[in-house]
């Protein structure tokens, strides 16, 4: 999956004003500062969280987080195998979550604390 | 066994040790040369690795005819090639072509209706048989029907897939496995496997020491105080002592404690709404066969089950997961970890399912930096044997099946 920066995201309008282009669906627009979390492999993910400052991966926590019961009975709807784009950039999201919550609930730093070097365990799946 | 499994809530347990069940163990400390010694892992090469089963696969992973993997082993400076045939038959071949040995297939995996080398384009059926040779006329009396593919012995249990270099087979995988393969019965590793997330990774250290390290809980309570700080220790078992522990000829396993009181972290929580978690949130009585933890205790997390020589299955209640530790020198290993679950249907189990790859991978990120410090200091003559407590009675039984194979102090 192709994941757009922010930067990206922004196109001018025809008044030369910046419109975002949203990428997740409507009910979850508020989530979209973090949507350069939704990564579309663990590997990805895992590199996303340890080169983040602890104060990046709580802001992402801290929103994502409350919205999780919403979020998962959105995604509930469609199946896992034909979810429309938006849809599937929201449920990336959500794997970053389970990436960074070991994170902000167990070692409280990004990485595992005198853990090993997280390149060296390759992941084979997605 | 049952009336002891009863005590592990007790810090200072009730006098009784499992060692008094087998004495023929002892309980002096245990040699470390072995960890390091070339000529040890010249023998294991030798009287191990080159003997008995080993495990390199499920059958999801070639469930076609044409379907092929290919497992290089190292450790005997081999390569399997595993093929579904026309047939449906699954068979192993040495992955060696008969003209000039050249390795026959360089990818892991895939799909095909014959095998081509690249070398000089001699070619193979599903079943190994030669079946075409460029320029055939210019050889001298070949017998194609006499070079096919080496076979290679391979067996099934349960969906896993065994071969064994041994020519000759000394034993059935049945009779290999024995009581051990007979205590999974029953366990629904079909249902399990539909999904499979595994990682490898090369590491610093003896195969021995990775093994050592994942058939005991005593680190638990120091090494993973972070990590999972209440999910394999309470307070009615600090140091996580088991709740049974079985020792067959070769094989072995240890029922794992788990704490009811544990509390999950709030994304745990979540995730454990929506399916099981590699951590057991739910300890309501299980529908699992009578040999999955077999004194049937209530405060149960997982089985270990230590499959000589090289393989784990450990088994939960909607998960499972397996290593095998792999030898490539005396001193590293490539180490391959896979967890299985059930197929998602939702994205909610598809979410359950990341956290608890996701805790597991990070628990395991503080078992390997471990495994690789220890064997940096190995070699230094500063220790000679390694002291085993009670707990750990499943590396000293290890101990016992590598010497019965090996002889080094015979
Ligand atoms: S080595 Fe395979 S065809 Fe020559
Ligand atoms: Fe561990």
């Amino acid at each position: 999956m192709e994941i757009e920066t922010e930067k990206e995201m922004e196109i001018e309008t025809e008044k030369g004003e910046p419109m975002a282009e949203h990428v997740l669906p409507e009910t979850f627009r508020d989530l979209e500062p973090f949507a350069g979390w939704a990564l579309a492999t663990e590997k990805e993910r895992n590199q996303k969280r340890l080169a983040s400052t602890m104060a990046e991966i709580q802001s992402f926590y801290d929103a994502i987080l409350p919205r999780m019961e919403a979020v998962i009975a959105y995604l509930n709807q469609f199946p896992l195998d034909a979810m429309p784009a938006d849809a599937q950039r929201l449920l990336s999201l959500t794997f970053s979550l389970a990436e960074v919550s070991t994170a902000v609930e167990l070692f409280k730093q990004p990485g595992v604390i005198d853990g090993y070097d997280a390149t060296r365990f390759v992941p084979v799946h997605k | 066994m049952a009336a002891v499994a009863k005590e592990h809530g007790s810090a200072t347990g009730n006098g009784k040790r499992w060692h008094d069940q087998h004495p023929e163990l002892g309980t002096a400390p245990v040699p470390i040369e072995p960890y390091i010694s070339q000529e040890y892992f010249n023998l294991e090469r030798e009287r191990i690795f080159r003997k008995v089963w080993l495990n390199v696969g499920r059958e999801e992973e070639i469930p076609q005819p044409g379907n092929y993997l290919v497992k290089d082993l190292p450790v005997c400076g081999a390569s399997i090639l595993l093929v579904r045939g026309k047939d449906g038959r699954l068979r192993a071949f040495h992955n060696v072509c008969s003209h000039r040995s050249n390795k026959l297939v360089w990818d892991q995996r895939g799909s095909c209706q014959m095998f081509a080398c690249k070398f000089h384009g001699w070619t193979y059926g599903l079943n190994g048989q030669l079946t075409f040779v460029p320029d055939e006329e210019s050889f001298f009396d070949l017998k194609k029907g006499e070079l096919g593919l080496t076979p290679v012995a391979a067996d099934v249990w349960e969906g896993f897939i065994f071969i064994n270099l041994d020519p000759q087979p000394q034993e059935s995988l049945k009779e290999y496995l024995g009581e051990m393969g007979e205590s999974l019965q029953g366990y629904p590793f079909a249902e399990y496997s539909a999904t499979c997330y595994r990682w490898t990774t090369e590491l610093h250290a003896n195969w021995k020491i990775l093994k050592d390290a994942f058939q005991e809980a005593y680190h638990v309570a120091f090494l993973h105080k972070r990590s999972i700080p209440d999910s394999f220790t309470g307070k009615n078992n600090p140091f996580s002592h088991g709740l049974d522990y079985r020792l067959y000829p070769r094989h072995r396993k240890m029922a794992v404690y788990g704490n009811m009181e544990h509390q999950p972290t709030p994304v745990e929580k979540m995730a454990f709404q929506f399916g099981s978690l590699v951590i057991r949130n739910d300890f309501s009585l299980s529908n699992l066969p009578p040999g999955v933890n077999p004194t049937k205790d209530p405060s149960w997390a997982l089985d270990l089950n230590v499959i000589f020589p090289n393989f784990f299955v450990d088994v939960s209640e909607g998960t499972y997961f397996t290593y095998n530790m792999w030898p490539l020198a005396v001193d590293r290993t490539l180490w391959e970890v896979r967890t299985y679950y059930p197929q998602p249907k939702t994205a909610g189990q598809r979410f359950s399912q990341e956290y608890s790859k996701v805790i597991f991978r990070d628990v395991i990120m503080e078992d390997c930096s471990t495994l690789e410090q220890t064997q940096s200091v190995l070699a230094s003559g500063a220790k000679s044997h390694f002291v085993l407590q009670d707990q750990e009675i499943l590396i000293r039984h290890d101990h016992r099946v590598h010497e019965d194979f090996v002889g080094f102090y015979r």
